[in-house]
């Protein structure tokens, strides 16, 4: 009986399977947890079935369908290749492979995020020069300096008065033909700013909730030991010493456990207790003063750097050098202090390791947001109330200099960093091994860049093509230094959630900051008279307010002033529209509750 | 187009994208990596499904398996024999599975089958004892493997029979998302 049981249960398969689209079929039958032969079996039955089918509908048409199924397969077959070839543009898809083979996949993590952020600046590339800078190109005024190689780090000189910088950009309507379709600028420039911070907002968002779903884990039911045991394995690696590396930290992790040394239970004495939160204390003091003292010291070198542009215009070798200092002492900074940091968590002897990793973390975070607030501080209080003829252009400047020296700091890092510590552990003192890839600091040094490029955005569209060119030669340098120098991770490295985590920060300090800079920027601060796309303008906002002062004129577009009107510029819309979000994911959190306890009832319900 | 290999016909390998998660090219430099490992066993001609098998010790050289520590399971579960010998239908489908393309409850299905020493459908206490050998590289004392085996079992079994069903081990695979 149970053989009848099993063809009928392969009856009703091959039935469902024929019934739907070609893709589809694939796709379930790519799914069966059976063998070839017998995925063969099912699909040639259910191939007999669609044709059985297909025959019983039209069976005049019968040389049609033939035919008709003859050119689809072809095509099916073509689109496959086509397929092929583009998979082949899956750029660094084997230096990848080998990357988590040798290393695993938590240094996977690293250059995958790395690969995104890429992806994501030649998007903003691609938006910016098709909407920005092509119109430009054929309104553009003669360029009368001269270009000396120097341009190229200070970003000043010939560069000013290209399409790299904000005052370059017209504020008139432009138009080829005479009567013929226009081209307004001002607009654009604003739209495309602000559409495209829209579209990475939409991609954050996005990209942040699909990590949310697969990879967090709740606290409460990752109890550990089953997961550890039987999910943690890490199947790419195909390394022998690193296989012989993952065995023995296995090991030890469990005999840990099993013999539970972890330092919770040792319990100290008063004493020692009392000395241990003084030793953090003291490590936290010293942290925040560095922090603060970098932050005094850009701001201070920032006021002298203004005063060269204010005053002096000469364009001499002096001028163009003392222009890079800058940068050049934040970028210093901002490599410098996380060692002073990282030296400072081995003082203090933490408990977990683990802590000791988010601490260091939390302390280049916090390091690195300070030197980011006090420039843009410093850009949006002091430039722009300066005399100078174009602020706008200054601060493009400024960030494409801080931009360049941060990628060559990048660099000399990853040579300093890996490349002579490995000599030096492989000569002099042999006992530590090679060196291993920090990621958390790498992929800080990365959203740095980042927010960097984000705020530069506004005064310099086309900083996203430098940045995508220097994330291109940083990955191929990290590769190169990884596998010549260092050695897999020693400690566990939970790569799914710090993947989830390093979205989170991309997200909440860096683009929401960044989101806080261009919104002062476009709504309260005099856009300068003499260059750029709003010049004469009290703020760049204005701009959109008299377009629709314009548009109001015209009976067919009254709905687009309506909408301003009422949406946008009404403050009752927005409360209505967070309201509505509060009341939404507050429904969303009490299903999620329900479902929790509907999964206890039932759990024990099996148990008994 | 680009239709000029003849091991195998257009239909089979149709057949074989409809049933792996490979493309044609790969599925073809699979077949090559197939053959490289015994070029005097595997003809060069497939179109009439010779029988050809490879036995394990040549699938357990490859560099992708040679220091699994699983190698042998993972033979055995996709061969069709049971004993580690592949023909290049078995070996097409280990790799689609062990492929990143694989969804990650067709992974859990087959890591299940790794897993189960005896073949008999659950993850018994040996079962779990061998696979935690073979994790630590037998560096942990047979007491400490009694009682982290008693652990895992503990907390994942959920009907409490004593064993790891099939259900137990995808409930707790989905709670864990670095399982690759």
């Amino acid at each position: 009986i149970w053989i009848f049981h099993g063809f009928y249960a392969e009856e009703k398969l091959v039935a469902s399977l024929a019934s739907m689209s070609t893709s589809e079929r694939s796709k379930a039958i790519q799914k069966m947890p059976e063998t070839m032969k017998k995925k063969r079996e099912i699909r040639n039955k259910v191939l007999k079935e669609i044709t059985k089918k297909s025959r019983h509908r039209c069976t005049q048409l019968s040389c049609c369908t033939e035919c008709l199924q003859g050119t689809v397969v072809r095509f099916r077959r073509f689109g496959n290749s086509l397929s092929e070839h583009f998979h082949q543009l899956w750029i660094w898809h084997r230096a990848l492979k080998i990357i988590s083979a040798e290393f695993g996949t938590s240094v996977l993590s690293y250059f995958i995020f790395l690969k995104w952020l890429i992806t994501l600046n030649i998007i903003s590339f691609l938006i910016n020069f098709s909407f920005l800078a092509v119109p430009q190109f054929v309104a553009a005024e003669p360029n009368n300096l001269s270009f000396k190689g120097l341009e190229l780090i200070t970003g000043a000189g010939y560069f000013q008065q290209t399409v790299l910088y904000y005052g370059f950009y017209t504020n008139a309507t432009i138009s080829k033909i005479e009567n013929g379709p226009s081209y307004h600028m001002q607009l654009a420039y604003i739209f495309t700013v602000g559409i495209y911070f829209v579209i990475c907002f939409l991609i954050l968002l996005f990209s942040m909730a699909k990590s949310f779903c697969r990879n967090f884990i709740n606290p409460q039911t990752y109890s550990g030991n089953a997961s550890k045991l039987l999910c943690t394995w890490d199947f790419n690696i195909t390394n022998e010493k690193a296989v012989k590396l993952k065995q023995k930290n296995l090991s030890i992790q469990i005999k840990e456990d099993l013999a539970e040394v972890s330092r919770e239970v040792l319990s100290y004495s008063v004493r020692e207790r009392v000395i241990r939160i003084g030793i953090h204390l003291v490590s936290w003091v010293a942290s925040l003063g560095t922090a603060v003292a970098a932050c005094a010291g850009v701001y201070f070198l920032s006021i002298n750097n203004l005063q060269l542009f204010v005053k002096e215009h000469k364009n001499d070798l002096e001028t163009q050098a003392a222009m890079l200092v800058l940068p050049i002492v934040a970028s210093l900074l901002n490599t410098s202090i996380p060692f002073f940091y990282s030296w400072l968590g081995h003082l203090e002897r933490f408990q977990i390791p683990r802590q000791q990793i988010y601490v260091t973390i939390i302390r280049n975070i916090i390091l690195k947001i300070s030197i980011v607030g006090i420039l843009c501080y410093y850009w949006l209080k002091i430039v722009a109330a300066s005399e100078s003829q174009c602020w706008e252009t200054l601060v493009g400047q400024d960030v494409y200099r801080l931009v360049l020296v941060d990628f060559i700091f990048c660099l000399l890092g990853s040579f300093f960093g890996e490349f002579l510590q490995r000599i030096i552990r492989t000569t002099v003192c042999v006992s530590r091994g090679l060196p291993e890839f920090d990621i958390g600091r790498n992929v800080l040094d990365l959203i740095y860049a980042q927010t960097l490029t984000w705020i530069g955005i506004l005064f310099s569209p086309l900083l996203p093509a430098i940045q995508m060119i220097s994330f291109s030669i940083i990955f191929y340098v990290k590769t190169v230094s990884l596998m010549m120098n260092c050695q897999p991770p020693r400690k566990v490295w939970r790569t799914a959630q710090m993947t989830t985590y390093f979205i989170l920060l991309l997200f909440f300090p860096s683009f929401v900051g960044v989101l806080t800079v261009i919104g002062v920027t476009v709504w309260s601060l005099n856009p300068s008279e003499e260059c750029g796309p709003f010049r004469g303008l009290p703020s760049m906002y204005a701009a959109v307010a008299e377009w629709i002062k314009m548009l109001e004129k015209y009976t067919a577009s009254k709905w687009v002033v309506w909408i301003y009107h009422n949406l946008i510029t009404s403050e009752l819309f927005f409360f209505i529209l967070s309201a509505l979000v509060l009341i939404i994911t507050y429904l969303y959190w009490q299903i999620k509750e329900g479902r929790k306890t509907m999964t206890k009832f039932l759990r024990k319900q099996i148990i008994n | 187009m680009g239709n000029k290999q003849t091991i195998f016909t257009a239909e089979q390998l149709d057949a074989y994208q409809d049933c792996t998660f490979f493309t044609r090219k790969e599925i073809l430099r699979l077949f090559y990596r197939y053959r490289d490992l015994a070029p005097q066993l595997v003809p060069l001609d497939y179109t009439d499904k010779p029988d050809v098998t490879l036995p394990y010790e040549l699938i357990g050289s490859m560099p992708e398996l040679k220091d699994n520590p699983f190698r042998q399971r993972i033979a055995e579960v996709f061969s069709a024999d049971g004993d580690g010998n592949m023909t290049l239908d078995d070996f097409l489908d280990m790799f689609s599975v062990l492929s990143e393309m694989a969804p990650r409850d067709l992974k859990a299905y087959y890591a299940f089958k790794i897993y189960d020493f005896n073949n008999d459908d659950y993850i018994c206490k040996s079962d779990l004892a061998k696979t935690v050998n073979k994790l630590t590289r037998n560096e942990l004392t047979p007491e400490e493997v009694r009682l982290v085996c008693e652990k895992v079992i503990y907390e994942a079994d959920a009907d409490n029979d004593g064993k790891l069903s099939l259900e137990d081990f995808q409930r707790m695979i989905v709670r864990a998302p670095d399982f690759l």
